[in-house]
């Protein structure tokens, strides 16, 4: 199925001090490729999630 | 650990998704929300743009359960002490409650040192059964085998505080604790492989980062994290000293990239190094889609100080009102929310404000005394400065009635 809208936003990893959002510079040097790779594999893990019956419930 | 269920919320531009498979926060806009199931929501009013305001809740909040160690680093910018106060265990819990009522995702639970909070992993399984990710940062010094075992199998991220290996560690720290912090972090390893090392920057080690990065790598850990000197609580009679030197601050981002490149290991830079990241002109969209950004605090991110009080960022600003009181996150905040749309010179006619937002506002704070001023470590700042030499460099005020912040 053709997916509509974007992601906009991928923060990747835990971060164990939220004071001090840590940025994980080898993303950046990767520019588009980094862009294109996060949004197929965030994208992937998001419709598989939804495709599961349990996932239904609404968000906060 | 088996993988925990993905958790959405509403905000106005559509949604933010939090997975565990990739560990990741992703944003969604609202057609793709559409697209896959969730439907239109009261907060889907008004303007779609990811940056016009604040999001609904912090993605992130970092829970400072005590002002409590007994380790006396030179520079612990907690101040903290052997008596200082702490959460109790009912007020820890109910502000995970309230935590994950907002619809935090993630919670990082530090201090003072928490190993050595009786009720810290109580606290921990708590906040996985209310959904959030419990993640911790330690000295090492208190972690033994049985604490790595069961903080392995509760928290998501957990990174050992090391500035320096061998002699270095005691020059930054004040006192000899390398070889408990890498046994710590042995430990934990044994155990989980998401364990890291926070490296504090200064100007006594930014020029020798490379041996802490390759000993992080053969001790396999997952990452390193650089945190630039803060000039609060203990740091702040010392920062001067600890400072970066302008060349070490331009040459942050390009030595971080290198390291990570050279040692096959994440090396990671915080918010407070955004000005620096941005000197190098990284694309903006592509800074944006990562959430490289400045001072988010009060907008991303958040902390809960152990009097129970909401601040901007752990490291400063003004108390903004207890986590009880659930109407702060929505009225409070404008010590950090403000700095853009006030922004002076050089940061007003700057492409990356709305990314980097003036850079660290405590630096600014305790460096230039005054919190509305542009990052004094940003090298746009300083270019600007030498060029100005006449013109002080404004102040983008506050907005009336501002209450002034406390830098702890
Ligand atoms: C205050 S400590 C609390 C957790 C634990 N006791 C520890 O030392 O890791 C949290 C993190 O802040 C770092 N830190 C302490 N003082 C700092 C300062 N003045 N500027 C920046 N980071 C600092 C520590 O190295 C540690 O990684
Ligand atoms: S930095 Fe951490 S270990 Fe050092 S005194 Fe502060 S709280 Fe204790």
């Amino acid at each position: 199925m053709m997916r509509t809208g974007k992601i906009l936003r991928v923060a990747p990893g835990y971060n164990p001090n939220s004071s001090s959002l840590g940025v994980d510079v080898a993303f950046l040097l990767f520019g588009s490729i980094a862009v294109t790779t996060l949004t197929l594999v965030v994208g992937s893990a998001v419709r598989l999630w939804r495709r599961t019956p349990s996932s239904r419930r609404d968000g906060v | 650990m088996a993988s925990d269920p993905p958790r959405f919320r509403y905000e106005r531009f559509g949604g933010i998704v939090a997975l565990s498979r990739p560990r990741s926060v992703a944003y969604l806009d609202r057609e793709y929300a559409r697209s896959i199931g969730f439907h239109d929501h009261p907060r889907w009013r008004g303007s779609a743009a990811l940056g016009d305001g604040p999001l609904s809740a912090p993605t992130e909040v970092h829970l400072v359960l005590s002002r409590r160690c007994s380790a006396g680093c030179t520079g612990c910018y907690v101040g903290a002490t052997p008596d200082g106060p702490a959460l109790s265990e009912i007020d820890a819990r109910a502000a995970i409650d309230r935590l994950a009522e907002m619809g935090v995702f993630h919670v990082a639970l530090g201090g003072g040192e928490a190993v050595d909070l009786p009720y810290l992993l109580d606290v921990a399984r708590h906040a996985r059964r209310r959904g959030l990710v419990p993640n911790l940062t330690t000295s090492g010094l208190p972690v033994s085998d049985m604490f790595a075992r069961e903080a392995a199998a509760v928290f998501g991220q957990i990174n050992v505080s090391v500035d320096g290996l061998g002699a270095e560690y005691s020059r930054a720290r004040g006192y000899d604790g390398f070889a408990r912090a890498e046994r710590a972090l042995q430990l934990l390893r044994a155990r989980t492989p998401h364990v890291g090392v926070n490296c504090v920057v200064s100007r006594d080690n930014a020029d020798r980062l490379g041996p802490v990065v390759a000993w992080a790598r053969s001790l396999r850990l997952s990452e390193v994290e650089l945190l630039r000197f803060k000039p609060t609580g203990r740091g702040a009679g010392i920062f001067a000293d600890r400072d970066l030197t302008p060349r070490q601050a331009r040459l942050i981002y390009p030595r971080a990239l290198w390291l990570g490149l050279r040692h096959h290991i994440r090396v990671k830079l915080d918010c407070s190094f955004a000005p620096m990241i941005f000197a190098w002109r990284p694309s903006r969209r592509v800074a944006d889609f990562l959430g490289v950004l400045g001072c988010a605090g009060g907008d991303v991110l958040a902390s809960i100080m152990p009097d129970g009080q909401w601040i901007g960022c752990s490291f400063g600003g003004p108390s903004e009102g207890h986590f009880r009181d659930p109407s702060v996150w929505e009225r409070g905040f404008g010590a950090f929310r403000d700095f853009t749309t006030h922004a002076p010179e050089p940061c007003a006619s700057c492409e990356y404000l709305a990314l980097c937002r003036g850079g660290c506002r405590v630096v600014a704070a305790a460096a230039a005394g005054d919190w509305w001023q542009p990052d004094p470590g940003c090298p746009r700042v300083q270019r600007w400065k030498a060029t100005h030499p006449k013109e002080p460099i404004g102040s983008s005020g506050p907005p009336p009635n501002h209450k002034l912040p406390v830098v702890a």
